[in-house]
């Protein structure tokens, strides 16, 4: 699997992981990740400590994550971007739009 | 000398009287008198014969060596007029020399702060240029470098954001098609239900035929029917399978929209990553250059009036030559005076039949009078120098 997504014990935290390339290939896993979810007021985490390589559309499945969020009142956070993904988001100006920490 | 002879003949005769009058006539009062008369001419005898003692030491002295001095007057007044005007005349040259050097060189120096003066006003002009120039680029025209990288970062970000939306949709097209997908699917199981209808009623049409051949000459009509329901069966299973070939090649298609939307919405990031590093990289840059050519340009326009009036200073400055020209001439004024003197000196050689004595008379006189203009022409001078340190005057 390289997208792992798990429910927190308490129900309020879901995390999402990604692998080493987060590209076009992952989309349909991606949106399968996120898309039967929908509690409100949850917070999604996307784990991208491990992801080394990110294209535009891994931007896009990103933004898509995040009308999801929006649509169930929930939020978003980047987890331990690397440097070059941090870049990547930066120059996106996600940091506007979501938490990365 | 002959005033003594008779003096003392006479006082002889006065000492001859007294002694008549002692031996014969024995008067008294007379002989006080003729005693006193005696007493006075003897006095007057002694002085006389002093006086004259002193004038004979005199011309003694005067007759001892009256060629040798003319002589060497005239021999120590030839050198000394010849030092005198070698030096002169040394003297004179060097002035010249000095005057020429000094006008020369103030020229040369006067020339040289002008042309300095006309550049730096010249650099100063540029300077401002250069101010206004930069202070007014930007708000005229938008074409300083500044605004220039700052509106390429901005298309940047928007190309960022324009590939981002991309992605953005074509990921939610690839949604709908994936849906799409799954319709067609559905179709598909509703078509292998229309199937299973046609082969039934191909069944059904079958066993009516069979009926219709038992029932002899009276189901031959039923027959017909048979056979045609039949065959619409078998036309109905010829168009299901013609749908699920024009269905098929509609996935097909959807296989390829499907790559052409992966590689809309992959867009690979590094390139634009890197663009975006420069375009920093460069604005910081531009900031550093623009501070640096402001604080530059500031600077220049301290020092350069600065330029301006040290030159100034030194064009003032120049006015000293007309000061050492005015102390040259006075100093030739000053060695024409000794030429004269000189002059006067040269007399001495040439006339050697006139008396000594005449001639340092006239010496003197020369000498008093060229001390008199000397004098005069120095008190007149100081003066005018005090005048000229006082006034401020621009020359050049």
């Amino acid at each position: 699997m390289t997208i792992s997504s798990k429910l927190s014990t308490d129900g309020k935290q879901i995390v999402i992981a990604i692998d080493e390339r987060f590209d076009f290939s992952l989309h349909q896993q991606f949106r399968d990740a996120y898309s039967s979810v929908t509690t409100k007021d949850l917070t999604y985490i996307l784990d991208l400590r491990q992801t080394q390589y990110m294209d535009s559309s891994a931007l896009g499945m990103i933004l898509l994550l995040k009308d999801h969020v929006q649509l169930y009142a929930g939020q978003l956070i980047i987890s331990k971007p690397s440097d070059t993904v941090r870049k990547i988001l930066e120059i996106a100006q996600f940091q506007r739009l979501m938490t990365i920490e | 000398m002959i005033n003594i002879k008779n003096g003392m003949y006479l006082s002889c005769f006065l000492a001859f009287l007294i002694g008549i009058n002692h031996l014969f006539i024995h008067h008294e009062t007379l002989f006080l008198l003729l005693f006193f008369v005696l007493f006075i001419l003897l006095l007057v005898i002694a002085s006389q014969i002093h006086k004259v003692s002193l004038i004979k030491n005199e011309v003694k002295n005067a007759e001892c060596m009256p060629e040798v001095d003319d002589e060497l007057i005239h021999g120590v007044i030839l050198e000394l007029q010849q030092f005198i005007s070698q030096e002169v005349n040394i003297i004179e040259k060097e002035l010249e020399r000095v005057k020429m050097l000094v006008s020369d060189a103030v020229t040369g120096i006067s020339d040289s702060f002008k042309h300095l003066q006309g550049l730096s006003d010249e650099q100063q002009q540029m300077i401002q240029l250069l101010l206004s120039h930069s202070g007014t680029m930007e708000d005229r025209e938008h074409t300083s470098l500044e605004t220039f990288v700052i509106d390429s970062n901005k298309t940047l970000d928007d190309f960022v954001g324009v590939i981002i939306n991309t992605s953005k949709q074509s990921l939610e097209t690839m949604t709908y098609t994936d849906n799409m997908v799954v319709q067609f699917d559905s179709i598909f199981k509703l078509l292998s239900q229309v199937e299973g209808l046609a082969s039934q009623t191909n069944l059904l049409a079958l066993n009516a035929a069979i009926e219709a051949a038992r029932a002899g000459e009276a189901g031959r009509g039923f027959a017909v029917v048979a056979n045609e329901v039949r065959s619409l069966s078998v036309g109905s299973t010829e168009l299901n399978q013609d749908i699920r070939t024009e269905i098929n090649k509609g996935k097909e298609i959807i296989a390829k929209l499907r790559e052409s939307v992966e590689a809309m919405a992959s867009a690979d990031m590094t390139s634009t990553l890197e663009a975006k590093e420069k375009m920093s990289l460069m604005m910081t840059h531009v900031e550093e250059v623009n501070t640096q050519t402001n604080a530059s340009v500031e600077e220049l326009s301290i020092i350069a009036p600065k330029i301006t009036e040290a030159v100034g200073i030194g064009v003032r400055s120049l006015q000293f030559e007309d000061l050492t020209r005015q102390s040259l001439e006075s100093i030739q004024m000053n060695i024409s005076s000794i030429h004269e003197i000189s002059d006067v000196l040269a007399t001495f050689d040439k006339n050697q039949h006139i008396a000594v004595h005449q001639q340092l008379v006239k010496l003197k006189t020369t000498c008093q009078q060229v001390y008199l203009e000397t004098r005069k022409s120095e008190d007149s001078r100081s003066v005018k120098q005090l005048n000229m340190d006082e006034g401020d005057v621009d020359l050049f």
